[in-house]
């Protein structure tokens, strides 16, 4: 206490001296914010100051309200490029955003749509819309928070190590070839960008540009991360309406995904029973993410940044020794990152940003990717199960897009409905954690692309 | 000139799938080759069987003491024998 006293006396001190010596120096004509004195602010503030009536003060506090401001707008406003903001995207523009942040809400908290991102990223596009108070501008919470870590592709990374660290590649060591029906699944993304491109070209709906089309289809890789990745790689002017498509389809892949397997399977290839797995040693586990970068040294170091921080959190959960670390990873550093990757995210939901016709295109071209994963990976499962000497139930191919651990409990329960007592899951977890590396591999093929 | 979306995007399916299959199907044989190698040279030392049931502790003294009654008969028998 004794001190801090002692330290304020010294700092007034100095600042009475510091502001008498510019005096004397006669630099009050240009006085900085920081050095000061009392009487150049007296000045300052009556060469500002218009004293007003009540009246008038009051008009003038109105037009500073939500209410004014969403009637009228703000003449002049613009967007971080410098372009105005239409004046629509600033009165109903808003409004329809907020009706659709209130779905959002819904989605999250009634239906259970993948609540742990859909919610923050709602409370962003929330915060986003808020008229005047500039939430989004380089010096507003949500402008700061997306410059830190989702504008330089920060934060996926560490989700991705924390997806990594909770990730076990046992079921996929104990069965390695299921590994390519999670790569026949990313046929989800490279189909989409095709459809993507066919729509720009042919219709007048959408006119998407190469770029665009490809980090639209990245959502066929069923992966959360990896879309926010390649989306502020590429277009990020699309990440809000793309985070949201690949976020609530993830959330809709037990809806989306039965139908389509139904359709291209046999009853009786639904009733496959597959061959218990061979037991995993704990030295190929802990191996494994060796590998993987090895391989991605050898061929792709464009997906370095993707797979090194999925392998980094799987050595260090392997590896037995770091548990605190790997456990950080998994719990309070992926949960703390998730709190800034929504609300960033979210800071894209913004009426003059989402309120666009290619929101619209990304929706319906972000359906079909999911849809052509699920059948691709099925397909090929088809076609393992007729060259394969083991049998190999199709299903599981639906488990080839990612969307751990979803899409293999989604194959688990079409599987027990079609031959009950056959239980799927572990085969199923093979093609869904090779569906992880599967899109990473993809996405860094998208990024040499375009390198 | 307008850029061919719909041909570039069929050149990008070829080379991503391409590629996609090559780096899963080349992990493949990588993962069979490592388990071969485990499996021969370096067995785990802890097994992945299933471990003995554990009996429960009553049960493991009396298993005890009669091993110990049964080792001592035998070394009674034996040192009697070598007496006599």
């Amino acid at each position: 206490m004794k001190r801090i006293f002692i330290a304020m006396v010294i700092a007034w001190f100095g600042m009475t001296a510091a502001s008498t010596a510019s005096e004397h120096a006669g630099v009050s004509e240009t006085p900085s914010k920081t050095y000061m004195s009392q009487a150049d602010r007296k000045a300052a503030e009556a060469a500002s100051f218009e004293s007003k009536g009540v009246g008038q003060m009051m008009v003038d506090f109105l037009k500073t309200t939500g209410i004014y401001a969403l009637v009228k707008g703000e003449p002049g406003l613009k967007n971080e490029k410098g372009e105005p903001v239409s004046f629509f995207a600033q009165t109903w523009g808003r409004i329809i955003m907020f009706v659709i942040i209130g779905l959002l809400f819904y989605l999250a908290i009634a239906k259970g749509f993948e609540p742990l991102l859909l919610l923050p990223i709602a409370f962003g596009g929330l915060l986003a819309n808020i008229p005047l108070a500039d939430m989004t501008g380089p010096d507003g919470m949500l402008g700061i928070i997306y410059n830190m870590g989702i504008a330089n592709e920060f934060f996926p990374l560490l989700i991705f190590m924390g997806v990594g660290a909770m990730t076990d590649f046992g079921p996929l060591l104990s069965n390695p070839k299921t590994a390519l029906l999670g790569g026949a699944a990313q046929f989800g993304i490279f189909g989409s960008l095709v459809g993507a491109a066919m729509l720009s070209q042919y219709t007048p709906l959408v006119d998407f540009t190469l770029k665009q089309c490809a980090s639209i289809s990245i959502i066929g890789g069923a992966d959360g991360p990896t879309s926010i990745f390649i989306a502020s790689a590429l277009s990020p002017e699309l990440l809000g309406a793309i985070a949201v498509a690949a976020y609530s389809y993830m959330a809709l892949v037990p809806v989306i995904q039965p139908p389509i397997m139904k359709a291209l399977t046999t009853p009786e290839e639904r009733q496959i029973v597959m061959t218990t797995t061979r037991k995993v040693h704990k030295r190929e586990k802990l191996i494994f993410p060796l590998v993987v970068m090895f391989m991605t040294i050898l061929f792709l170091p464009e997906a370095s940044p993707l797979i090194g921080a999925f392998a980094f959190g799987n050595f260090a959960k392997e590896s037995g020794v770091v548990d605190r670390l790997s456990n950080e990873m998994q719990n309070s550093l992926i949960n703390i990152v998730t709190i800034f990757l929504g609300l960033g995210v979210g800071s894209t939901l913004r009426a003059d940003k989402f309120l666009v016709p290619e929101t619209l295109g990304i929706m319906i071209i972000g359906l079909l990717a999911f849809a052509a994963g699920t059948a691709a990976g099925v397909l090929m499962g088809k076609l393992m199960n007729k060259l394969s000497k083991d049998p190999i139930n199709p299903l599981i191919g639906a488990a080839g897009v990612s969307a751990v651990p979803m899409a293999a409990r989604v194959v688990s329960k079409v599987g027990a409905e079609a031959k009950p007592g056959n239980i799927l899951l572990m085969h199923a977890m093979g093609p869904n954690v090779a569906g992880v590396i599967g899109s990473a591999v993809a996405a860094g093929v998208l990024l040499s692309i375009f390198r | 000139m307008e850029i061919d979306l719909v041909g570039e995007s069929i050149k990008f399916m070829i080379l991503g799938m391409t590629v996609v299959f090559v780096f899963l199907y080349v992990l493949v044989q990588l993962m069979k080759l490592q388990a071969y190698i485990i499996d021969t040279y370096f067995p785990d030392p802890t097994p992945m069987s299933p471990p003995p049931t554990p009996k429960s502790p009553a049960e493991d003294e009396k298993a005890r003491v009669a091993a110990i009654i049964a080792a001592v008969a035998e070394f009674r028998k034996t040192k009697s024998s070598s007496k006599g």
